[in-house]
């Protein structure tokens, strides 16, 4: 079964095709910010790499975060659009899992980073696992120093990864025992996103695309003020 | 393609998709002015407690509302995916994560489905709905186009040719109602709330100020705010039936008398009014009055046409798509897109 995997969840945004044969084809564009403007002719521009037509794919694979708001929408709005058009099914894997994916062969437990703004990050642990890695903490929204007392309590090495790691390198690692995962591996990507949704079809675990869910962690603004006013 | 092979001719149908604010849109209509279907989801009772729009809560419910108000026009419209011919999007103006929304969904489709797509100014979709619901409506027409974000005279020329006459140079009409009925503890939305109310209130009770009446074509409504705040501290004894009345009168008044000097000027043929405000009841009835006095043909589109909706967006998209041609798919979305204005 062929995959299209959109993921938009940081300041990179990219799209990759690929089945059992691994990744045909994809495309990655970092530091754009400009999701909704490349997302688009990104999808069309693989598929011709891919030498595949739209209609052949048989799953859409989206990151639904954590992450940032717009580009995430924008990545799985585009995803449920083109899986109701086509009537095929969807798998939607977290960012931070795309993250943990690449740096699966470490020994060490996993830090998976995603830059929140307003000073905060998204992260979970992992470890690893026979063929991949396992999360072994529920997705959390704090702040850097957060992150870095939840680290000084875990015996054991930690190797972080994500573009919120690299932005709080200094507070985050300044610790023995954890190092920095290379910037190139700052953002998850489409290929990554591929793999796992290839793993996850082969099991069937999917949904129809109006079960896919953005995992957003935090509240919209007024309904955080609207809770305190009410004391709720 | 040359300008005598239109990209659009009267079998082509658009999917249009409208998700500029808090209404998730899809309709399907062919040939720019049949509506063959038009769903709106609208929003409201979410962001009521909150007193306005909440530009986060609204994309998060547009990403969840839309695919299925697709799902819905195109099975009311009876069609299958595949029949669609072009889809259309509203880019502009509006709150930009919403619109994103909209513009990647649509973008997606014409992708899937190999079809055009088509960026719409949502102010131009207004414009349309005027004459989805009046094929015959005579140009040059004036058309007062009044909601919550926008207070405009504008000169619609010819198909794609405007000119803009006035705007308001703070609140929107829309605005006005929706502060002074929170003020009054009228609820959200301002406009029906007030217009309700005003029923059973007195109209001339209070002369609340008609601002920049004699002067252009432009708008100031921030003025009456203060104006209705101040008389009420003052006056605590006057019933909110009346206030609400009065300030409707001063509203409705300068906005029905520029709209009237203002077709006078341009020439008009015909006049309309359109935009969320366009709903409330006395202004529909002064401004259709105005029209007969003074001897333009005059048109109020339906109550569901003048609030946001997608078949005036899959109108607009056919008129585009037909003297344009299509948008690239590089489109993104710009909150602060003005009508494209002509002369
Ligand atoms: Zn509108």
């Amino acid at each position: 079964m062929l995959i299209l995997g959109l993921e938009s969840a940081t300041a990179q945004v990219g799209c990759a095709i690929g089945g059992h044969e691994g990744v045909l084809a994809s495309a990655h564009s970092a530091r754009s910010k400009r999701h909704a403007e490349n997302l688009t002719p990104a999808i069309e521009f693989v598929c011709h790499q891919a030498r595949v037509e739209l209609a052949e794919i048989g799953c859409v694979a989206v990151d639904h975060g954590p992450g940032l708001f717009t580009g995430l929408r924008v990545g799985v709005a585009s995803g449920k659009a083109i899986a109701q058009a086509l009537r095929v099914p969807m798998i939607a894997v977290s960012s931070l899992d795309l993250l943990a994916f690449p740096v699966r062969f470490s020994n060490r437990r996993i830090a998976a980073v995603v830059d929140a703004r307003r000073s905060e990050v998204f992260w979970a642990f992992y470890r690893q696992v026979p063929g991949g890695v396992q999360r072994i903490t529920e997705p959390t929204v704090g702040s850097p120093d957060d992150l870095s007392a939840e680290l000084l309590a875990l015996p054991g090495d930690t190797l972080m990864v994500g573009d919120g790691a690299v932005r709080y390198a200094d507070q985050l690692s300044d610790q023995p025992g954890i190092e920095l995962a290379g910037a190139d591996l700052a953002h998850p990507s489409a290929d990554s996103l591929v793999q796992l949704a290839h793993a996850r079809a082969l099991r069937e675990e999917w949904v129809r695309p109006d079960e896919v869910e953005l995992l957003y962690l935090r509240k919209p603004d007024a309904e955080i003020n609207w809770s305190t006013r009410e004391g709720v | 393609m040359t300008p005598t092979e239109p990209h659009a001719d009267a079998t082509t149908r658009v999917l249009g998709i409208e998700t500029s604010c808090d209404e998730t849109a899809a309709a399907v209509v062919t040939g720019g002015n049949d509506v063959r279907s038009s769903v709106v989801s609208s929003q409201v009772d979410i962001h009521a407690r909150y007193g306005g729009v909440v530009p986060e809560i609204a994309s998060r419910a547009h990403v969840d509302l839309l695919t299925p108000v697709i799902a819905q026009a195109l099975v009311e419209a009876g069609m299958a995916d595949g029949e669609v011919d072009a889809v259309a999007a509203t880019n502009g103006p509006g709150l930009v994560g919403s619109l994103l929304v909209g513009v990647s969904t649509a973008k997606a489709l014409a992708l899937v489905w190999g079809v055009p797509f088509v960026a719409v100014n949502h102010l131009e979709a207004h414009l349309y709905a005027t004459l989805l619901e009046d094929p015959s409506l005579e140009l040059p027409a004036l058309v007062l186009l009044v909601s919550g974000g926008h207070t405009l005279l504008i000169a619609m020329e010819d198909h794609g040719r405007y000119r803009l006459l006035g705007s308001t140079v703070d609140d929107a009409a829309g605005e006005a109602f929706d502060k002074v009925a929170r003020y009054l503890g009228l609820g959200y939305p301002g406009g029906p709330a007030i217009d309700r109310v005003a029923l059973d209130g007195d109209p001339t009770a209070i002369a609340f100020p008609r601002a920049m009446r004699g002067d252009g074509f432009d708008f100031s409504f921030s003025g009456l705010k203060t104006s209705v705040i101040n008389h009420v501290r003052k006056h605590p004894e006057a019933t909110t039936a009346d206030v609400a009345a009065s300030f409707q009168e001063a509203v409705v008044d300068t906005l029905v008398d520029k709209a009237r000097r203002a077709a006078r000027e341009m020439g008009a043929r015909s006049m309309c009014l359109g935009g969320g405000v366009a709903a409330n009841s006395v202004l529909r009835e002064r401004f259709l009055s105005a029209c007969v006095e003074d001897g333009f043909h005059g048109f109020l589109p339906s109550r569901a046409m003048c609030t946001d909706n997608a078949a005036m967006v899959a109108a607009a998209g056919w008129w585009r798509l037909r003297a344009d041609g299509p948008s690239p798919l590089d489109t993104g979305a710009d909150p602060n897109l003005r009508l494209p204005l002509a002369g």
